[in-house]
């Protein structure tokens, strides 16, 4: 009952150089994969992002997108308002230009 | 126009606004106007914990370490966090249940409110851990000017909402002569008017309110101290976190027109009585840091940093119902609270957590290398 799974999708989706995009920030320019949301990836990057819950219903991590494409694998609680984004959740698509909220 | 606990007429539920159409009638969730409401039921209930399952042995014995204005710090806190949830404990099913349309909304509310209530428990389990009489705080509540202050602030949108709708519900639409009160209009405009400013105000509430009596907790327990009541505090930022957003969604339906288009013009109308309601929180909140400091700071903490969180934060709230930010304040002067404030290793099951001190009170919490001395595999 063992099910006969493998070489399809995951298999070949990791073969796949990892996609990069651009993430400009100000005057700083960070580059992102697709591979995890955004929050992680600016966090290593040195970027202080506010943050509360991590799974995309407390908004805490809502910034500005300028101009550019993100999507989100599962549909977040939160309202994401347009022209806004949610760092924890979403995953760059494209080039993107962003802005801290304050 | 009174209210019914079951509307015996036929309608189709999907075509009514969230409030202020007819009374809801069939609990049914089979369909939805409004899917968020369900979706934020299942998270609450997901939440869901206990404050007996946070042992509070080790608070009681820093709790007595504490210096005298350190056991003031803490303990307002703990009386100005009663207050808010003595409210939230019960406003949102007085003032709500009998104007909203939707199953699934009437069911958050009363999921919302329900969970308000667990955390009010919770102080008093708190308070009964650390102090032998637990009387003397609680009497206090009542009498403390500073906390009397924002009692007034928190409660009376909600009053003038729930006095409005039992005019309407009791006398219909019109001028009503209300004895010590005067002569009072009820209009669709003024119940809706009412409502907004409610919303908004409970939104404000918990978006700003909690944050100054978090961010204390979180202080103490930075120094290692007060960790049981840290693990509270912890759980109920979770829960006010899932309540903000329902808030919001409310308020950004309501603010778009595509709920009830009249709502959208009065949320226009009212766009500056919500930014005031912003900015009074946040000069109360940092007065309110300001009382709390009065006797002497705590180590990480005083009354400026706390006023530039408290300018931070609202700033971050307002923009997420759509305003534009108030304060100057760019930064957050504590970032170190956001990683207390993270819920993905909030664990509830004792076996889970990763704080000693909440283990139940039959487990001896203070272990150190030396237990494990005489032990061999």
């Amino acid at each position: 009952m063992v099910p006969t799974l493998t070489t399809s999708t995951s298999s070949q989706g990791h073969k796949e150089e990892a996609e990069v995009h651009r993430v400009l920030l100000g005057k700083k320019q960070i580059l992102v994969t697709e591979d995890e949301p955004l929050l992680p990836q600016l966090e290593r990057a040195g970027v202080l992002v506010e943050y509360q819950c991590r799974e995309g219903y407390c908004s805490s991590c809502m910034i500005k997108l300028l101009w550019g494409k993100v999507s989100y694998p599962v549909e977040p609680l939160a309202w994401v308002h347009s022209g806004y984004l949610l760092t924890c959740c979403a995953i760059v698509k494209s080039d993107i230009e962003i802005a801290l909220l304050g | 126009m009174s209210y019914s606990t079951f509307n015996r007429k036929k309608f189709d539920s999907l075509q009514q606004p969230m409030f202020f159409g007819e009374n809801v009638n069939v609990a049914r969730y089979d369909q939805q106007k409004y899917p968020i409401f369900e979706k934020l039921i299942e998270k609450q209930l997901s939440f869901f914990w206990r404050p007996e399952e946070v042992d509070l042995s080790n608070d009681r014995k820093d709790f007595v370490k504490l210096e005298e204005h350190e056991q003031h710090i803490f303990l307002s806190n703990l009386k100005y966090q009663t207050l808010l949830d003595s409210v939230q404990g019960r406003s949102p099913n007085v003032a709500l249940l009998p104007i909203v349309s939707l199953p699934e909304l009437e069911t958050w509310i009363e999921t919302w409110s329900f969970s308000e209530t667990i955390h009010s428990r919770s102080y008093t389990h708190i308070i009964r851990n650390i102090v032998n009489d637990p009387t003397k705080v609680f009497d206090d509540i009542i009498v403390n000017d500073e906390i009397a202050k924002r009692a007034v602030s928190v409660s009376k949108y909600y009053d003038d909402l729930i006095e409005l709708v039992s005019l309407y519900n009791t006398m219909g639409l019109g001028v009503h002569h209300v004895p010590e009160h005067g002569d009072i209009t009820v209009s669709m405009k003024a119940l809706k008017k009412a409502l907004y400013l409610t919303v908004a105000s409970v939104n404000v509430l918990e978006a700003i309110r909690f944050y100054v009596s978090f961010a204390c907790s979180f202080a103490f327990a930075e120094r290692t101290l007060m960790e049981g009541n840290a693990k509270i505090i912890k759980l109920i930022a979770r829960d006010e976190a899932l309540h903000l957003n329902g808030t919001q969604h409310m308020l950004n339906l309501m603010t778009s027109g595509r709920d009830d288009p009249e709502m959208a013009v009065i949320a226009q109308e009212c766009k500056q009585d919500v930014i005031d309601i912003f900015v009074e929180a946040a000069q109360q909140e940092k007065e309110w840091a300001q009382y709390l400091f009065k006797d002497g700071s705590m180590i990480g903490l005083n009354a400026q940093i706390l006023g530039q969180y408290v300018e931070y934060i609202t700033n971050v709230r307002m923009q997420t119902v759509g305003l534009e930010p108030y304060f100057s304040t760019k930064n957050n002067p504590i970032p170190w609270i956001n990683a207390w404030l993270v819920s993905d290793n909030v664990q509830v099951a004792p076996q889970e957590a990763e704080i000693s001190s909440y283990l139940v009170g039959q487990i001896d919490n203070d272990l150190d290398g030396a237990d494990f001395d005489d032990f061999d595999l």
